[in-house]
């Protein structure tokens, strides 16, 4: 092709359009990227497992309903065996490999947030949800990129101890794994009592896991506890303790908070040991997955686990593990998308503020009503309890908001 | 008082599970000298052989029905209505579960056997006469070995298994004081001391317990009496295994199974070290020791400290007898 006047003109045109393009048009990727650590192996693969497929069907999701702001996003999962380091690593790994395409991540613990919170700055920082209700990282001021999926513990101690209020008890036990974990609501809860007009008459640490459960029994007897909370286990030594209790004939009545609710540890425990966990309740961020007459973000999560996970136990149930990732990846595609339709360029700094903001919001049934972001965290939820003869957790009280 | 006595029985409780999982240690390092840091992770090998047989198996399709609860007609009226903890309800529930808890508890045995004999023939007897650190740093290796083969079988999922005796509580009063304990407590304690008994007396007044004597006593001199050294390394590797299944099946009923019931062991490897490393009697003391100040610790100074105050006994103990309160001082000859 020979170059004349009028081709040299429209070329130069052109060029200059495609150079003068604003920026946010030249910054914007061919797709936008966000990764996350997960333990597929290690002592909690069980729920990293059970949470991995969640990934493939928020991609399937929100890439259909258009992406962020028409652009794809793309998920990239990797193993972190729950080793904290090993989450940081896949961070930094992730960083390397993505650039700038990467806009925020998901990591699978408080130690993996805790690990990572000091790299997030400038270019570095990307938005960082997590499985993670620690109290301490729901604090703009020191933790400005990570935000909670749902109430902090001690929020879900708040709602557990108003709850246990409403029902008349006076005395109260908190017996809690000696992990950071476990430790993280009790001072506050301590207080939280005191203001209710609550009286706590045990504070039991126990081991996480090979807890001695007569002697733990043994003196929530002889407490004289009419309510006992448990914090900080996930699928041991609670249903231990609740069983020992039964055991004596202690009338106490158990609550848990998040990690303690799970209806397939639930259900197994009454398969191997019997009914005893009839009258456990305890506090929980969203709805069940069975509870979706008024959640039509369920209903759609419904059908696509139906088509996607055909054949597989995912098919007809979501674990409340894999809603609480669900439920991360929401906030950060509102964060993402909510960023990009005011015209800001998807910035680590622009998404956090964006979500700081997030109020209102109309999750689709995640939780009772509109929800606002406070300091990085919902502060909602309610008390649900559960049936051994039908294997559900029903709800024992209104929506909370603390 | 009272309360006094209660922790005191729920410590002694605990510290009969450490004696018995304290012994296959013991056995190991008098036939072998070979401190074996793998033998939490050989308990729990045997706490999932136990889950296999007793929950596994009996819940597969093939598998008839009675084996996973025996229901006779005359079992199904008595437990009637009968609230779920009652007595009488505990020991049904266990009649039912006892084919699957018999079969659990043979196959444990068994296939932790084999385990054992395996792990002797293959790593530890080609490394006869070479330096015991190595087969010490062998023990060291299986740790990762076993942890990771138990999470591939039986994935990282916890689960519980049924207990081995019925669970019906205890109540009775002493000096004004309420006391409880668990049927299955106490059976546990039972068996972990009987089993303990047994292993000192087997040590103590048979050919074969002579032979691991002699064997620890030196090698050279028992293969020179006719010993057959290799047989009495795999007689002890076997001995622990096996004392491990039964441990690893009462744990997992007190705790639940998960891979984390390998990290028992290094608790009671101080417990060992306390007692005197070849010392069946000083590791009795030693476990009841440690399992009565864990539980009197939690119950004056909370969990916190219940982790911590047992084990500054252990290391005062060690710098008070560096080779423990009954352990045999090593003469080195020149």
């Amino acid at each position: 092709m020979t170059m004349n006047r009028r081709s040299f003109l429209a070329t130069t045109a052109a060029a200059t359009a495609a150079t003068g393009t604003p920026m946010i048009l030249r910054a914007q990727p061919k797709e936008y990227v966000l990764g996350a650590s997960l333990p597929l192996t290690g002592p909690f693969a069980t729920a990293g497992q059970l949470v991995a497929p969640a990934f493939a069907m928020a991609a399937k999701l929100f890439n259909d309903e258009g992406g962020i702001a028409g652009t794809p996003i793309r998920f990239v999962t990797e193993d972190s065996g729950y080793v904290p380091q090993n989450a940081l690593n896949n961070y930094q790994r992730a960083l390397a490999s993505e650039g700038k395409n990467m806009i925020g991540y998901f990591a699978d613990s408080t130690g993996a947030m805790k690990l990572i919170a000091p790299e997030l700055k400038g270019e570095n920082a990307r938005i960082m949800g997590s499985t993670s209700f620690a109290s301490e990282l729901a604090d703009p001021a020191t933790h400005p990129y990570q935000y909670l999926s749902g109430p902090t513990y001690q929020s879900q101690f708040d709602i557990l101890l108003q709850n246990i209020k409403n029902e008349g008890g006076q005395k109260v036990a908190f017996i809690f794994s000696n992990t950071e974990f476990g430790r993280d609501p009790i001072e506050h809860g301590r207080k939280t009592a005191e203001e209710l007009g609550l009286e706590v008459v045990l504070e039991e640490s126990t081991k996480a896991e090979g807890a001695d459960i007569p002697t733990h029994v043994t003196k929530l007897a002889q407490s004289g506890a009419d309510h006992c909370i448990l914090q900080g286990y996930v699928t041991g030594v609670w249903p231990q303790l609740i069983g020992g209790a039964r055991q004596f004939g202690l009338p106490v009545k158990f609550k848990g908070t998040f990690w303690g609710m799970e209806k397939l540890i639930a259900d197994r425990i009454t398969a191997e040991a019997g009914p005893f966990l009839e009258g456990y309740e305890g506090v929980m961020p969203y709805r069940y997955f069975y509870d979706r007459e008024d959640a039509p973000r369920y209903q759609q999560y419904a059908e696509l686990s139906k088509a996607m996970f055909a054949g597989t136990p995912l098919e007809n149930y979501m674990s409340t593990w894999a809603i609480q990732t669900m439920c991360g990846l929401e906030i950060a595609m509102k964060a993402f998308r909510d960023t990009a339709e005011a015209g800001q360029e998807l910035t680590a700094d622009n998404i956090a503020e964006t979500l700081a903001n997030i109020s209102d919001w109309d999750s689709g049934g995640f939780f009772g009503g509109p929800v606002s972001m406070e300091n990085n965290a919902i502060g909602t939820g309610r008390v649900y309890g559960y049936n051994p003869e039908d294997g559900l957790f029903t709800p024992k009280s209104d929506w909370f908001t603390v | 008082m009272g309360q006094f006595v209660q922790f005191a029985i729920n410590g002694l409780m605990a510290g009969a599970i450490y004696a018995l999982i304290a012994v296959g240690i013991v056995s190991v390092y008098k036939a072998t000298k070979v401190v074996n840091f793998a033998h939490g992770y050989l308990i729990m090998f045997g706490a999932y052989f136990y889950f296999t047989f007793a929950v596994i198996v009996p819940g597969q399709p093939w598998a008839p029905a009675w084996l996973a609860s025996w229901q006779p007609g005359w079992m199904v009226e008595m437990r009637g209505e009968l609230p779920m903890f009652s007595p009488v309800a505990a020991v049904l529930d266990w009649v039912a579960n006892l084919p699957r808890i018999l079969l659990g508890l043979f196959g444990a045995l068994v296939c932790n056997a084999i385990l054992g004999r395996i792990i002797e023939r293959v790593l530890m007897r080609p490394l006869m006469g070479q330096s015991i650190f190595a087969m010490i740093m062998v023990t060291v290796g299986l740790i990762s070995i076993l942890s990771g083969a138990a999470q591939l079988i039986w994935t990282a999922d916890a689960a519980s298994v049924p207990y081995i005796a019925p669970n019906m509580p205890i109540r009775f009063e002493l000096f004004g004081t309420m006391i409880f304990l668990f049927g299955t407590d106490l059976v546990n304690m039972a068996v972990a001391l009987l089993l303990f008994g047994g292993i000192v007396a087997f040590v103590k007044f048979t050919k074969g317990g002579i032979a691991i004597r002699a064997t620890a006593e030196d090698q050279s001199t028992a293969y020179s009496m006719g010993i057959s050294v290799p047989k009495v390394f795999s007689r002890a590797w076997v001995l622990a295994s096996t004392t491990g299944a039964i441990a690893g099946a009462i744990l997992a009923t007190r705790n639940g199974i998960s891979p984390s019931l390998g990290l028992f062991g290094f608790s009671v490897l101080a417990i060992v070290l306390m007692g005197g490393l070849d010392s069946y009697v000083g590791v009795l003391i030693a476990a009841m020791v440690v399992g009565v100040l864990e539980a009197m610790t939690q119950w004056k100074m909370g969990g916190g400290w219940a982790e911590i105050v047992p084990y500054v006994t252990v290391l005062v103990v060690l710098v008070w007898r560096p080779h423990g309160l009954m352990g045999q001082k090593e003469v080195e000859r020149i």
